[in-house]
């Protein structure tokens, strides 16, 4: 067994148990298990961690040399905004999401490692590597966030419009106010990393290239992405669409996101190499 | 006989508020009251006074928990120049165990009014602060008040008691919480003159808003109103341009249609920008279209919503409250205990002397022959004697401080002991004077 994988599964199983102890405390509608699960999935980050640490020194660079590792970088980032999210603001609701993503996302991408020697290709080899990939990854898990922030609030919205917002279950419950700001901010930034990254990777291809832009699958999805995302934070802006509203598209930008990374990567892989961003 | 707790009084379930101001005690006046009621009934070896809005109640020590009832009813009759005869059928009293798991239910607010209200604890501290200052607290009731409070405490860690809004105007407030996530920065807006809208909105308004503004049809009214609350009178005819501003609006005009309907009101969240707005409907009949609830981000309650609320939140608490009665019988067993254990004190005092004397007297039939005896001799005849009895009383007393669920109720044993060993009739002869020596006679 390779020595990387020795801290993979004890990253996965804390994630997976995280993820049962949030779930099973949404459904039972009370916060027993909270301290626990915000503790575990805190436990997965260190883990998780070690192990990116170690795949890194073993590629001599960030560890994203194929579709997998990319995968896993971003589970961890996610999960660790998470974590900062859910103690900082109080936000615990969202471990309900955060802790399944991280582990959906972890476990298909271990199931795609290969327990081999990974060589990052030679043409990826560049100080831009990092800067364009964390960039992406950055922005990928501030939409991950905004999408968890969205469905507390769908849920919390619907609640209040049938008028069964009072109980033990809504004492402590992020107000609607608190996660639509949360989500634009999320939003906000994610955008802003998604379009630095878009502008480092054509600075970058330009460099080993000579041509800014070379209409590749993801390339194009990326900018399909980006101006819908665009065009999420312009309507709040223009028209004042937040809310109910808001929340949907952006569960409903964040699913073609996901379909986008997903296709492109295991269908088109192109020059990205597999990885995505 | 045994000292016991006892409780005479009338609550809000027994007399109406115009017996219980009758009889109720200013904060001021509770320690002298109970030094007149010390002074007025030598049955009474222990009490404290809870006077509040919904209860008076004497919580008292007594041996004969009867006469100390009466006694109590009488000067509570005399010092609130009240018949008896006004209040006989509405008074409960109570002595023991009963005694006991009242006050740890008043306490944790399991007799209240509103279930789990959390001004009872404070309350019935207060009522123990005044009994102690009045020098009428002893053992008994110290240790029953701290009971109280502990039993209050636990309840209120360990269930959800204190949970959830219980009147309309606090479900409302709790609302505008889950909707808004500060109102620093929110405009209310109160229309018309309904008791429980103002209430609303002089609670919003206490919690810290932006800003008030307030129509009315009677103009002079808003004014007043707005005067006393440092809001904005709004003219009737002229309120519908500030609705865009208005994040929480609360209706309670007389009307007999609603005053607001979703096409106008569409307009209106546009201008604001969807920006939330919650709506509280307290007139009757419905001042707002309640259409309006399916507007973007608009949020409306009508009073009967409302209502539901505070039925859900009232029937959660009693669930908790089942919970709370668990805990309250388990403390009063405790405290019975503990009670039970108190009452050993005398008796023990009895078998010791008793135990005591047949050793002196023994020694004394003996002592013809003992005095021949060498002295280094007959001092370890005499040591022998005294560690046979001390072995033996050492067995009987730690028997009977040591009870569990197999044995017999401790107050049953420690009589069957006295009696075995001719106890009591020894005490009779015994003068109490010089039984000082009770080190061993533990009290828990």
């Amino acid at each position: 067994m390779p020595m990387d994988t020795l801290w993979l599964i004890p990253a996965l199983a804390c994630y997976a148990l995280s993820a049962a102890l949030f779930v099973f405390d949404r459904l039972s509608g009370r916060t027993q298990a909270t301290g626990y699960a915000v503790a575990i999935l805190g436990a997965g980050v260190v883990f998780h961690a070690f192990d990116l640490t170690a795949r890194g020194l073993q590629a001599g660079n960030i560890p994203v040399a194929n579709f997998a590792q990319a995968l896993s970088f971003l589970a961890w980032l996610t999960a660790l905004a998470g974590l900062l999210m859910i103690v900082r603001l109080k936000l615990a609701v969202i471990g309900a999401f955060v802790a399944p993503a991280v582990t959906l996302a972890l476990g298909a991408a271990s199931l795609m490692m290969s327990s081999g020697h990974v060589v990052l290709p030679a043409t990826l080899r560049s100080v831009w590597l990092p800067i364009h990939v964390i960039l992406a990854i950055l922005g990928y898990a501030m939409f991950v966030l905004a999408a968890s922030v969205s469905i507390a609030y769908l849920a919390y919205e619907s609640r209040l419009k049938s008028k069964r917002a009072i109980g033990p279950a809504n004492e402590g419950a992020p107000s609607l106010e608190k996660l639509d700001r949360i989500n634009y901010r999320l939003l906000g930034w994610g955008f802003v990393m998604l379009s630095l990254a878009i502008v480092s990777g054509a600075i970058w291809a330009d460099a080993r290239w000579g041509h800014f832009w070379s209409w590749e699958p993801i390339e194009s999805w990326s900018l399909a992405i980006w101006v819908l995302y665009a065009g999420l934070l312009e309507s709040r802006l223009t028209i004042g669409w937040r809310g109910r509203r808001a929340a949907a598209l952006t569960l409903v930008v964040f699913s073609l996101l996901v379909g986008s990374i997903v296709g492109v990567n295991l269908i088109f892989p192109g020059k990205h190499g597999g990885s995505f961003g | 006989m045994d000292q016991t707790l006892f409780i005479v009084g009338i609550n809000h379930r027994s007399a109406a508020v115009g017996l219980r101001e009758r009889l109720a005690f200013a904060d001021d006046e509770i320690a002298a009251a109970l030094g007149r009621l010390r002074d007025s009934s030598p049955a009474v070896l222990e009490a404290a006074l809870i006077s509040t809005c919904n209860r008076v109640e004497v919580v008292g020590v007594a041996s004969d928990t009867a006469r100390a009832a009466d006694e109590t009813l009488t000067f509570l009759s005399a010092d609130r120049k009240v018949a008896q005869a006004a209040f006989a059928d509405v008074v409960y009293s109570s002595a023991g165990r009963d005694a006991a798991r009242h006050l740890f239910r008043v306490g944790a607010s399991l007799d209240s009014m509103v279930v789990g209200e959390p001004q009872i604890l404070g309350q019935l501290k207060t009522a123990y602060a005044q009994a102690a200052e009045a020098g009428t607290v002893g053992p008994i009731l110290h240790r029953a008040f701290h009971k109280a409070f502990s039993v209050a405490k636990h309840v209120r860690q360990d269930t959800l008691i204190g949970h959830g809004s219980v009147s309309i105007s606090s479900v409302a407030v709790a609302l505008a919480g889950q909707i808004f996530d500060t109102l620093k920065d929110k405009t209310v807006m109160l229309m018309g003159a309904g008791k429980m809208a103002e209430l609303t909105a002089r609670q919003l308004n206490a919690l810290g808003i932006e800003s008030l503004l307030i129509t009315s049809r009677t103009f002079d009214h808003a004014v007043a109103l707005a005067r006393e609350l440092g809001g904005t009178a709004v003219p009737y005819e002229n309120y519908k341009p500030y609705l865009k501003m208005v994040d929480v609006l609360i209706g309670s005009l007389a009307s007999a249609k609603p005053v607001l309907g979703p096409d106008e009101f569409e307009s209106v969240i546009r201008e604001r920008r969807y920006r939330p707005m919650f709506l509280i409907d307290m007139g009757v009949p419905r001042n707002f279209d309640e259409r309006l609830n399916t507007l973007q981000n608009v949020y409306l309650y009508d009073i009967d919503d409302l209502g539901a609320l505070v039925k859900r939140s009232i029937g959660d608490r009693e669930r908790e409250a089942e919970k709370a009665e668990q805990i309250v019988e388990l403390e009063v067993e405790s405290f019975l205990k503990w009670l039970a254990g108190l009452d050993l004190t005398p008796t023990i005092k009895d078998i010791r002397y008793s135990v005591e004397r047949l050793r002196d007297v023994e020694l004394g039939r003996h002592r013809g022959w003992l005095a021949q005896l060498e002295p280094a001799v007959r001092e370890r005849v005499e040591l022998l004697t005294h560690g046979l009895t001390n072995k033996l009383l050492h067995r009987i007393l730690s028997g009977l401080k040591h009870h569990d669920d197999k044995t017999p109720d401790a107050a049953f044993a420690a009589e069957v002991a006295r009696r075995l060993l001719g106890a009591e009739l020894d005490a009779q002869v015994h003068d109490l004077d010089d039984a000082d020596d009770d080190d061993d006679t533990g009290t828990d």
